[in-house]
């Protein structure tokens, strides 16, 4: 035992400088990749293809939870199931009227449009997604959803749940995409009261119950309740979509502008169903731009 | 005992470490978390200080700067630093009783912790106060759960 402890100490000083070297060769290293990934943005295709390699790693991650679904789907009992029949049925018939409805004022609204002579606005198309991973960084708020680049995802797209928007795709890779949720520090939406048009920015403050509505001068019109939906004007966002309740208004004497809290419509931490928005405006605004210069060419 | 490595093994853990670090885990305590894959860069520099080293660190690192989202580079200078700092008191570490070795692990991945989170704020992020030093505590508390299940697989592997 103690030649052999002798020995070893003796390989590991002649091998003493070698990780020292390493370690700073490695520092070097990892300086350049921060500053280049995160200052200019040059290794997302790096990442991109690391990510795609680890997709074994985030189906694993997310076993547990498809494995738990599928678990409590084996002891529905059928009174559940028919009961839960019976509710579905019952939103359903008040979801179609309520279809009919819109389709009809949709129909209305892209009519008295094109009188107006703007471009008309059409559907976007949404496909379900399912959401499976969150981000481990208990400081940031972001989500790993099962649709990629194979899927047509691309860096910029709108990520809604049922009750509405949840956050932007900022990362894709070849079969997952990652999602950053409005309610994280560094997230912006432009937004509007439905009320009255009234304009602002909604931040994420970092908590997933809570968003900032910032830069409300103190006289502005807007009230607790107020739905806010988002206003389309940064050009990343589609118009129209639930965003945020406000939820409290403090005015601090003094102060320019009033501090208002926003609850998300979203169920950041809890949907597991999501959709992302392909917006079809790519398309529609050439031809708005088309149809005014071949007016005058007529 | 002097350098135990099975590679089979040290593939699992890794797998299973990054797999660890992304799911499995309640919400609400995601402070929480254990640095999974800090201690197994811990436990591998440890017992083969001789095959794993910085390099191999760094690029595991890599792996949970992709699945964490965080800049290239951070978490992976972050695993070379205590695949380094392992590697410099090993030989002091294997005399330590389980107590101390918890004491030392604790104060390597908070160092590295420290170090993630410094880059960060660097680069813009939140100051979250001292609350990121949670997965170093649970770490150094699972330690030895961690270690006596990777040695028995490891001894009737390797």
């Amino acid at each position: 035992m103690i030649p052999w402890e002798g020995f070893a100490i003796k390989t590991i000083f002649v091998q003493g400088p070698v990780p020292g070297l390493r370690l700073f060769l490695v520092i070097l290293v990892s300086a350049a990749l921060i500053a280049a990934d995160a200052h200019f943005d040059r290794l997302s295709p790096m990442r991109s293809a690391i990510s795609t390699g680890l997709a074994p790693v985030h189906w694993l991650g997310n076993a547990p939870y498809r494995f738990s679904d599928w678990f409590s789907g084996l002891f529905v009992t059928r009174g559940d199931l028919e009961e839960e029949n019976e509710e579905l049925k019952t939103r359903l018939l008040i979801l179609e009227r309520r279809a009919l409805k819109y389709a009809a004022l949709a129909a209305e609204n892209n009519e008295l449009r094109h009188l107006l002579n703007s471009s008309e606005t059409l559907d976007d198309r949404v496909v379900v997604s399912e959401v499976v991973g969150v981000s481990p960084d208990p400081f940031s708020h972001e989500i790993i959803i099962n649709k990629g680049e194979s899927d047509g995802v691309t860096v910029g797209q709108a990520i809604l749940d049922a009750e509405g928007l949840m956050g932007q795709v900022i990362q894709t890779s070849q079969f997952t995409s990652r999602v950053l949720l409005v309610s994280d520090s560094s997230h912006a939406v432009p937004v509007e009261v439905v009320r009255n048009g009234l304009r602002a920015v909604l931040l994420g403050t970092g908590q997933s119950n809570e968003l900032d509505l910032v830069h409300v001068p103190d006289t502005a019109d807007i009230r607790e309740g107020d739905m806010l939906v988002s206003s389309g004007l940064g050009g990343r966002f589609p118009r129209g979509y639930p965003v945020a309740e406000v939820s409290s208004i403090t005015k601090e004497a003094g102060e320019p502008f009033v501090s208002i809290k926003a609850s998300p419509e979203a169920r950041l931490s809890q949907s597991r169903l999501v959709l992302v928005v392909f917006q079809r405006q790519e398309e529609s605004v050439p031809d708005a731009i088309d149809s005014p210069a071949t007016g005058e060419v007529n | 005992m002097l350098s135990v490595i099975s590679y089979p093994v040290f593939l699992v853990s890794v797998v299973l470490s990054l797999v660890l670090s992304i799911s499995l885990f309640p919400a609400g305590w995601f402070e929480f978390r254990p640095e999974w894959l800090g201690l197994v860069v811990f436990y591998w520099t440890f017992r083969a200080p001789a095959q794993f080293g910085v390099l191999m660190a760094w690029c595991l690192g890599l792996l949970l700067d992709v699945l964490e989202a965080t800049p290239l580079g951070v978490n992976a200078m972050a695993m070379a630093m205590v695949a380094f700092l392992v590697l410099t008191i090993h030989q002091r570490l294997r005399m330590y009783p389980l107590p101390q070795q918890c004491l030392v692990v604790f104060l390597l991945l908070g160092v590295s912790q420290m170090l993630v989170h410094f880059i960060k704020q660097f680069l813009g992020a939140d100051n979250p106060g001292f609350s990121y030093l949670w997965p170093a505590l649970t770490s150094a508390i699972l330690w030895p759960l961690v270690s006596s299940i990777l040695d028995r697989i490891n001894h009737k592997l390797g």
